[in-house]
């Protein structure tokens, strides 16, 4: 069939562009925007041609990769519901994104660079998406983790750019340890299997194969999770990879990259032990609640939108471990719409005040960048989840899961709920309402077109999203039984009919959150927050201190061991066994001593004497 | 006139020699020739080397691309010939050659080296001459050693190599600890092949006098059908294995190592960290571990244990270094650790995933210090806080840099990846070294990517050090000195894409290997028992 070679175009097209820029197109600026974007958006018709050509039935094309005995490596793609929902997110909103950054980066002197590096990382994420085992996924892992630090670290002469780049990559290193070894247990305990078809059915025919390791191989998978979802405690490189290009924040820190994680757990949903869900799910509701507090205090756009990101991850982090992964799947899918429409629409206010990020010199953008402004509200709304727009279908999935497993996930996840509201509308109210707070604002003017349209585009994606049937299609997908409502009022009106506690406490979060917003914000000239909590505002504005917590713990004590074993290393290991042989030679007499005149003559000639001695014993016998 | 009557010898030779032969040979007579050629023709020197080594890069090649369709003879070697003049045939010596899939990949990326290696020597300035037919020596002693199927010729190339290591950093080394450096990488390095050397002729010796030989092929069927005695492997095994090990930086007699490389000029140290030090894992895991299956067995664990001195203790240290070039060093001593652990895995996954990592080292190795020296070339210097922001005027170095940190911290589409990660499974797979393999993970996973990425952040990244001398003058490479970073990285990439090139190849091999080193010692009983 010919279609099986679609696949393939999807995932190495980026590659390909990738190359050809790098090799040959760096000095032509058109030619390899050109590269880039064309292949991304042909990725996107060819992803909709595979929806077409081949219905959701589960595909896989293979090729071997590694053959050595019992380790056995495929390099093989698959095509099912799943990967193909998250193929037309991935492509669909990467192009929009791709477009977009024609504008953006418009007149940076490494503009190839750039669509190089957002190339590779487009093939880095369609190849975890397509990936049909666990080590090829591991391979695509770490890659979409170097493409991320050539993009964090874009501007590389910005010391802060570099530092974040090294940041993002080493924690993700963390995260790949541990997934790593999760992948070694599993492959050991399994009898070298890597393919999660075999595996998931392997471990449905015997529950009991994983034995005791089952609790802690899923962890440890966990672990990639949390580096690469920036889950706590590794949460600490999303916010500082706001350093890259604004584009790149948006493609990458809101739409993909950090969703590898929430879908690799949906992917490998079958290993975990409901033990490990629990951890998972207080992990996700932890790093929620978390993130949520820190950006209450935040004044830089982006940073805001970087922890308002962290704490949705959690949110789908909690949903897979709340055993609804189709409920993670859908927040995931939902928020990679609006979060990617927010950062565009930052990433406009930032270009339109020439890269003042501080929202407290910005206030009444409303009139100058309109379209902008809509479209921003737009994605707020629909991440604050205001019924109909998709953000409220999604989170209420989410919140009817913890209503029904747990009790004090609910109410955590319904205080986040309101937390997002109130941030998102303190960024709001300050940024676009009030009196302009510095002389930046009276030159700002809306952005070019190729910029716009892509907002516009993700504007109508957030609000329809919700009601499309993505959710049915998810559970379709990631569970067997599926009872989802057809046809778009059905879909309007199901979350009050199935879980009414969990909805109208969601609606009830945004409204207490819009109201303490725009009690405090809406013509506030400076943050009042800070007088009003004293030192809970200081810890949430310098993070709760995780960066200082690490830097005096975990990377001092490697440093310490590090400074131990260079002192070792030249003071003892390599004096004692110089020694060694100083004092050998006084033992040993005339020959070795010879050896110590420094003499390089003497050296070789010694040796030529030594292989005569021992070929002479050799033939004296 | 000597140069004529050696080309009329080259030419009666033809006829027995194949391919192979002239891979090593060709350096070793463009040596002989370039001692008739006048001091200051400079540029011809310069041009004898890198076009001799063009050639015997292709040769490396062709050989590479025609081994699966060549025919192999009874021991499993291609291309095998003789050199029928060299040997003595009363002490079992003959000068063989032949490559199997153990060697062959080795070969070719010491060959892609070599070329590598003699087009980074645009830095030498002084004595021309005598540096470029070190040069070429130490290119046909390292090919020559890797293709001997004969112990005698094995050592004694690996000689040839070693001595003109030592000279060219004594003599074009740079900083101000050379001679020290010298001197302790000489003292260490023949230390180790003494050790070495005793080993292989006390193995010689376990054979019994009428049918002792140097030949691999006839010592490996020997010890397949005898078990040699196990007071012998007791204590002929850790010779073999220190005497290896010294040459191979395990530790802790690495030290030599990190500052050896730091003060030798660029060539010597690519062809030396790349391809030279392989040369006692090659022995590792051709001789000591068939020959002598029980001594091997219980030595394994605790080479297991050394290799997480070179993983993570070395690893430490080169988080501490400051100067660049000694922390590639540390580096590449750190590697070593995980081919250690593969070997100490003593299964096929764990030895192949060794034999990867030992060519795709080579290739890194190259590579990174090819890279140093051009930055050094440049800027005067290696100590990284006087560097910075290079990335900015060295657009090409930039990436060549990046690229090669990425390889050195094990990132997939490098060949470096597939071998680390094979030897990960390989040891997992052995219950007794899963702590082991734990640490090595943490080792290769974040402490590598720690000074990786440290170096690029002090030497590429940053803002650019405007006040430095050299901040004016540093030019990003020509079309001609990209070439050999050009082709050091494509080897890389195009291994790593499609690791089955190399290990379909090695696969056999280690799996006879491994056979011989885990189930020979029980056959070998039953053998005995049975008459």
């Amino acid at each position: 069939m010919k279609y099986e070679v679609l696949p393939w175009v999807i995932l190495f097209l980026p590659l390909v562009a990738a190359g050809i820029i790098t090799l040959f197109t760096l000095k032509n600026e058109k030619v390899s925007a050109t590269l880039s974007v064309g292949a991304i958006v042909i990725g996107f018709f060819a992803t909709v041609l595979c929806f077409r050509a081949f219905r959701f039935s589960p595909q896989e094309f293979t090729i071997n990769w590694l053959d050595l005995g019992t380790l056995q490596v495929d390099f093989g793609l698959r095509l099912d519901p799943l990967s193909l929902m998250m193929l037309l997110i991935v492509t669909g909103v990467g192009s929009l994104i791709h477009i977009y950054s024609i504008g953006y980066m418009k007149g940076d002197p490494a503009f190839s660079r750039f669509f190089a590096c957002l190339s590779l990382f487009t093939f880095s994420m369609l190849g975890i998406v397509l990936s049909n085992n666990f080590l090829q996924m591991f391979i695509f892992w770490e890659l979409v983790g170097v493409s991320s630090y050539l993009l964090i670290g874009f501007w590389f002469e910005k010391a802060s750019a570099a530092d974040a780049a090294k940041k993002a990559f080493l924690t993700n290193r963390v995260g790949d340890f541990g997934f790593m070894l999760g992948i070694l247990i599993l492959w050991v305990t399994l009898h070298g299997t890597l393919n999660f078809e075999l595996i998931k059915h392997y471990v449905q025919d015997n529950p009991a194969a994983l034995g005791g390791a089952a609790m802690l191989a899923g962890l440890l998978i966990f672990c990639g999770a949390v580096g690469k979802s920036a889950q706590f405690p590794l949460h600490v490189w999303l916010p500082d990879a706001m350093e890259g290009p604004t584009p790149v924040s948006a493609l990458i820190h809101a739409a993909t990259m950090v969703a590898a994680g929430v879908y690799m757990l949906c992917r490998v949903f079958f290993i975990f032990t409901p033990d490990a869900l629990t951890v998972i799910s207080w992990v996700g509701g932890f790093t929620a609640l978390l993130a949520a507090l820190i950006a209450v205090q935040q004044n830089d756009i982006k940073r805001i939108l970087a922890y308002s990101t962290l704490s949705q991850l959690g949110y789908m982090v909690m949903g897979v471990g709340l055993a609804a992964p189709e409920a993670g799947m859908f927040h995931l899918t939902t928020h990679a719409f609006f979060k990617a429409l927010l950062f565009l629409g930052a990433g406009s206010v930032i270009h339109a005040m020439h890269h003042e990020q501080d929202i407290w010199k910005m206030g009444a953008l409303r009139k100058k960048m309109p379209v902008t402004y809509w479209t921003f509200m737009v994605g707020t709304l629909a991440l604050a989840g205001v019924w109909p727009l998709s953000g409220f279908f999604s989170k209420d999935a989410i919140l009817a899961a913890a209503h029904h497993h747990s009790l004090p996930l609910f109410i955590l996840a319904v205080g986040v709920a309101g937390l997002t509201t109130f941030y998102m509308f303190r960024l709001v109210f300050v940024t676009f309402f009030g009196e302009a707070k510095s002389h930046d604002v009276d030159h700002a003017h809306e952005s070019p077109g190729v910029m716009v349209w892509p907002l516009r585009v993700l504007a109508i994606l957030s609000i329809i999203a919700g009601v499309i049937g993505i959710e049915g299609l998810f559970a379709g997908a990631l569970k067997s039984e599926g009872e989802h409502p057809h046809g778009i009022v059905a879909q309007l009106i199901y979350p009050f009919q199935h879980a009414p506690v969990a909805a109208c406490s969601g609606l009830a979060a945004f409204a207490i959150g819009l109201f303490a917003a725009w009690k405090l914000y809406a013509n506030a000239k400076s943050d009042p927050l800070p007088a009003k909590l004293g030192g809970l505002s200081r810890a949430m504005a310098n993070r709760f201190y995780f960066d200082e917590i690490y830097e005096a713990t975990v990377i001092r004590i490697h440093d310490a061991i590090a400074t131990i074993s260079d002192w070792i290393d030249r003071w003892i290991v390599e004096g004692l066994c110089l020694g060694l042989v100083r004092g050998g030679t006084d033992l040993t007499g005339r020959a070795l001593r010879l050896a110590q005149t420094g003499n390089l003559q003497t050296y070789a000639f010694l040796f030529v004497v030594g292989v005569a001695v021992v070929l002479w014993f050799v033939l004296g016998k | 006139m000597f140069s004529f009557a050696s080309l009329r010898l080259c030419a009666f030779a033809l006829k027995k020699m194949t391919t192979l032969t002239y891979i090593f040979l060709l350096p070793l007579l463009a040596a002989i020739a370039l001692a008739f050629v006048p001091r200051n023709f400079a540029v011809i020197m310069r041009a004898v080397a890198v076009g001799v080594t063009f050639v015997t890069m292709l040769l490396g090649i062709l050989m590479f691309w025609q081994f699966n369709g060549a025919t192999a003879d009874a021991n499993g070697y291609k291309f095998v010939s003789t050199i029928p003049w060299l040997g003595a045939e009363s002490l079992g010596i003959a000068c063989k050659f032949g490559v199997d899939g153990l060697n062959v990949g080795l070969v070719l990326m010491g060959a892609i080296v070599a070329f590598a290696a003699a087009c980074c020597s645009f830095e030498i300035k002084t004595r021309e001459k005598e540096f470029y037919i070190l040069l070429l020596v130490m290119t046909g002693g390292i090919l020559g050693a890797f293709m001997s199927t004969d112990l005698f010729f094995f050592y004694f190339f690996h000689e040839l190599a070693l001595v003109p290591t030592f000279i060219m950093i004594g003599v074009w080394g740079r900083g101000e600890r050379k001679n020290f450096a010298t001197f302790q990488i000489t003292i260490y390095l023949s230390i180790g092949a003494l050790l070495a050397l005793i080993g292989l002729i006390a193995l010689y010796l376990q054979l019994p006098t009428d049918v002792r030989t140097f030949d691999i092929p006839t010592l490996t069927k020997y010890f397949a059908e005898h078990t040699m005695a196990a007071s012998a492997q007791n204590f002929i095994f850790p010779l073999l294995l220190f005497g290896f090990g010294i040459l191979v930086s395990l530790w802790p007699f690495h030290s030599w190592a990190a500052l050896g490389y730091g003060s030798a000029p660029s060539a010597t140290a690519m062809l030396h960290a790349g391809v030279l030090k392989k040369f006692g894992l090659y022995g590792l895991i051709r001789v000591a571990l068939p020959f002598m299956p029980q001594a091997a067995q219980s030595w394994m664990q605790i080479l297991a244990w050394l290799c997480l001195g070179n993983v993570l203790y070395v690893g430490w240290v080169a988080m501490r270094q400051k100067n660049l070039n000694l922390l590639i060093g540390n580096s590449s001593v750190a590697h070593m650790g995980m081919i250690f652990l593969g070997i100490a895995s003593l299964n096929l996954i764990g030895v192949t995933g060794a034999v990867v990592i030992m060519i795709a080292h080579g290739f890194l190795a190259a590579l990174t210090f090819g890279l140093s020296g051009y930055i050094y070339n440049q800027t005067g210097t290696l100590e990284m806080s006087e560097l910075g922001g290079l990335a900015k005027k060295l657009r090409f170095i930039g990436v060549a840099f990046v690229m090669a940190a990425m390889a050195g911290c094990g990132l997939p589409g490098f060949l470096n990846f597939v071998g680390e990660v094979t030897v990960f499974f390989g040891a997992w797979q052995v219950p007794a070294l899963r702590l082991v393999t734990v640490l090595a993970v943490w080792g290769a996973l974040i402490i590598g990517a720690v000074y990786m990425l440290r170096a690029v952040r002090a030497v590429m990244h940053g803002p650019a050090q405007e006040d430095k001398t050299y901040a004016t003058n540093v030019t990003d490479a020509n079309l001609w000195r990209k070439l050999p970073y050009a082709i050091l990285i494509a080897s890389l990439l195009v291994f790593g894409f499609f690791p089955r090139f190399l290990t379909d190849k090695i696969k056999p091999v280690t799996e006879q290997i491994v056979n011989m080193a885990t189930t020979g010692v029980a056959k070998t009983i039953v053998a005995q028992s049975k008459p």
